[in-house]
């Protein structure tokens, strides 16, 4: 079924009304995630964001809750705020990465309210891509460039029209009013067919890489691995899948706030311990423990790899620390047998 | 001087600012206290840290009083020549100047950070110096510039 | 350009395999089309790795202080710079270095041609012309055209400290006006540079990739880090990161060496310069200093003359 882009924006634009609606926008040449008013402000045809859509589960600087003594009496306040959200144009590989955030956020044992009040609340309305950049590598990830995993409404760009598919009972819901869906002309399921089997031209093998990391934890590979790197967090923050966060106090005086704001492994103060002590101060130890992170322990632990192949991290690198590399240098590496 | 004569000007505004007083102890923190000692009137919008020498200040502390939403900041030390530790202070011009210049470029107004030289026996002229900061940063009105964070943060004192 | 990169590849080879040092520190080819990245030679086999273009934008000195033993590096104007500014701070054993010098001729902003462009497919360099296959289209340039903004104000090309030199020299054309960039910015209203300023904070997301892309950030323990006094809370905001960024470039004041591997290092394209070429253009004003130049003379503020200009004072 296909909306013409009219149609689509007439629809979009009455949504605003009761929904916080997330699109990509374009500022001084990057596009980005933000609130949009209407349709018109939405940029169609470019590769990916600059950064992913996960600040708006999981903002980079939230406060928790706040706090207030008065005399003997003290006030807590939680700063939640949650909107009905739907967050727009969001590609394959994103979509699937707030699958793997769910894991560590939104589990059986373990239910962060800051991030599932937010996601419970929102839709996501994917997109594929139409154009493939020579970073993405998404087809070794389990998910393709037109991979309707973790959106709620799927579209593909058809030029004036989008094709829709509705994947889940939410997005079914978003649509229910809508009529002006018409059907494809051949040519136009062409283009969809076309759209949907495309792969991206890089790829690496990961289909032993969970295995042979069980085995690497001593392997001389990483002696050399890590040298050019910065140990800064544009990497980790620019990645669709990280997660790791830090919580702080800010207090002054009588009032203060609890905060919670992203962090990064490759920061050389992220392992220090109250008592001094840091077990990864070595870079050696920090890429490491990014590579069976991603590829080993995120396996072990929630039944996927953390990365989907966005390649935002190989374009925002410094000195083109290139993870893709990395991955091949593990499928390489010769096991010294003990 | 009567107690009425001394207060500054601060009807157009309505506001008394929060003026950072980073004082070096032995020309300008002595300045101050000779200045209370002589009952030579001036402006109680200053909070005096007292530091050994003008050397000590680390740019840092500038930014971060402007970041907690001091509406300005005063630093003083000995006259150059004149330093206890003999060179801090010429170690600090330097510093000063720079910081100044490029404070200024990022945009902050003129007048919200200030620096002077106040020796111990110019008591006078300390309740000078802390009249007209605070006369320039009143006109400037309330922080609401370049590095005042805006979740807030500042103290409610 | 083929017998400087044959010159350096001779060079590494005969002095590793000589011993004199463990490791040599160069460019070799990115995995992305124009981009170079540091590479880390320790066999004389390996020196055939070693490349020498406009795409070898890092400032290889940000790696020597970590790097044990023995180095050679490969030593641009600008890194030679830094690697003097770091044996004055007594960061470097000057002995442990061998310095590889060669004279550059800038390096390429690739954010330029990508606005242009779109995402690099391919490239090749002949010449002075870059032939670019984009996401977008394709296109052929000038060095001249693409040159990083840097660069293009350079006025150390030619290594001021070196063992050996490889190449040519680049002679510097005179500049009618010193830090034109900055003087732009001065006559721009207050108005105007608060919000140009405020703009560019609100892109920066804290990743410190310029800090630690910079050879002259190396403190154990940066002010962002530290806990007490806490003077960073975490928030992204842009009064933040001005505190931030300006603190930084406070403390480079009289040793930023201009390599501008900042702003090419950041992940958001903020115009990081802008505050540090404001620092260096008022302590070439007031002070008559450039750092890194010679060993003999000191670091900006690590002098002082009895008879600097105090024009900051208040005027009471």
């Amino acid at each position: 079924m296909k909306i013409s882009k009219e149609k689509f924006g007439q629809a979009f634009d009455a949504l605003v009304a009761e929904y916080q609606i997330i699109a990509p926008v374009i500022t001084d040449g990057d596009v980005n995630y933000k609130a949009v008013k209407s349709f018109s402000e939405v940029k169609q045809n470019y590769l990916n964001s600059k950064l992913p859509p996960k600040s708006f589960l999981f903002p980079q600087h939230e406060k928790l809750l706040s706090y207030k003594k008065e005399g003997k009496d003290v006030t807590v306040k939680n700063e939640l705020k949650v909107e009905k959200t739907i967050l727009f144009g969001i590609r394959p590989c994103d979509a699937k990465s707030m699958l793997l955030l769910d894991k560590v956020f939104k589990n059986d044992e373990y239910r962060d309210p800051y991030y599932y009040e937010r996601r419970d609340n929102s839709i996501i309305i994917g997109i594929a891509c139409n154009k493939i950049a020579p970073t993405c590598f998404c087809s070794s990830m389990g998910i393709s460039p037109a991979s309707s995993k973790g959106s709620d409404i799927f579209l593909v760009d058809l030029g004036n029209s989008y094709h829709v598919e509705i994947i889940t009972e939410k997005g079914k819901a978003l649509t229910a009013g809508l009529q002006e869906l018409a059907e494809l002309t051949a040519e136009e399921q062409a283009l969809v067919n076309t759209i949907k089997s495309a792969e991206t031209p890089s790829k690496v093998d990961v289909s032993t890489i969970t295995a042979k990391l069980d085995k690497m934890f001593d392997h001389p590979y990483w002696d050399t691995l890590h040298e050019k790197c910065l140990s800064c967090n544009a990497c980790s923050f620019s990645c669709p899948t990280c997660h790791c966060f830090d919580i702080s106090e800010e207090v002054h005086k009588n009032e203060g706030s609890r905060v919670r704001t992203w962090d990064g492994c490759m920061a050389p103060l992220f392992t220090l311990h109250g008592s001094g002590h840091n077990p990864r101060d070595k870079k050696k130890a920090r890429w490491r423990q990014r590579m069976l992170h991603k590829f080993n322990y995120f396996v072990h632990n929630n039944g996927d790899i953390a990365c989907v192949g966005c390649g935002r991290c190989i374009k925002s690198c410094p000195v083109n620390m290139d993870i893709r590399q990395a991955i091949d240098g593990v499928n390489k590496a010769e096991l010294v047998v003990d | 001087m009567s107690m009425g004569e001394c207060q500054v000007n601060t009807e157009t505004k309505g506001f008394q600012p929060k003026i950072v007083a980073f004082l070096c102890n032995w020309c300008s923190y002595a300045g101050a206290d000779l200045a209370g000692v002589g009952r030579f009137q001036y402006p109680a919008t200053i909070r005096t840290i007292r530091v050994p020498c003008s050397g000590r200040i680390n740019p840092l502390y500038i930014l971060k009083a402007m970041a907690n939403g001091a509406d300005g900041v005063l630093i003083s030390g000995c006259h150059p020549g004149d330093c206890h530790y003999m060179s801090g202070n010429y170690v600090a011009r330097r510093k000063f100047a720079l910081i100044d210049s490029l404070l200024k470029h990022v945009g902050l107004e003129e007048g919200r950070v200030s620096f002077s030289w106040v020796s111990a026996a110019e008591g006078v002229r300390f309740a000078e110096v802390v009249k007209g900061v605070t006369e320039r940063v009143t006109a400037l009105g309330p922080n609401n510039g370049v590095f005042k964070v805006e979740d807030g943060g500042g103290t409610n004192e | 350009m083929n017998s400087i990169i044959d010159d350096i590849r001779k060079t590494a080879r005969q002095l590793l395999t000589e011993g004199k040092v463990d490791v040599v520190i160069g460019y070799e080819k990115g995995s992305l089309p124009l981009k170079a990245t540091p590479c880390f030679v320790r066999s004389p086999q390996d020196v055939d790795k070693l490349i020498w273009d406009q795409t070898c934008e890092n400032n290889l000195a940000a790696f020597v202080a970590k790097t044990l033993g023995k180095k050679a590096i490969i030593a641009k104007g600008c890194d030679s710079r830094a690697l003097m500014v770091l044996i004055q701070e007594n960061q470097v054993v000057r002995d442990d270095l061998y310095i590889i010098g060669v004279s550059c001729q800038g390096v390429i902003d690739q954010r330029k041609i990508e606005a242009e462009t779109g995402e690099i497919i391919g490239a090749s360099i002949t010449d002075e012309k870059i032939s670019v296959q984009g996401m977008e289209c394709d296109k052929e340039y000038s060095f001249t055209d693409v040159k990083d903004v840097t660069c293009q104000t350079c006025r150390y090309p030619n290594p001021v400290l070196e063992d050996v030199h490889i190449g040519g020299s680049i002679e510097v054309p005179e500049q009618a006006t010193l830090f034109a960039d900055v003087i732009d910015m001065e006559n721009k209203s207050d108005n105007e540079r608060k919000a140009y300023f405020k703009e560019q904070m609100s892109k920066c997301i804290r990743c410190y990739a310029c800090r630690n892309v910079c050879p002259l950030c190396y403190c154990q323990e940066c002010f962002v880090d530290c806990n007490s006094p806490k003077w960073l809370t975490g928030g992204v905001d842009s009064a933040e990161n001005l505190l931030f960024q300006t603190g930084r470039a406070l403390h480079l004041a009289g040793r930023c060496v201009e390599c501008g591997a900042c702003s090419r290092a950041c992940p958001q394209g903020v115009d990081i310069r802008a505050l540090s070429r404001k620092v260096n253009k008022d302590v070439k004003e007031m002070y008559n200093h450039e750092s890194g130049l010679t060993e003999e003379v000191k670091p900006a503020l690590n002098v002082y003359s009895t008879d600097d200009p105090e024009a900051f004072l208040v005027k009471e």
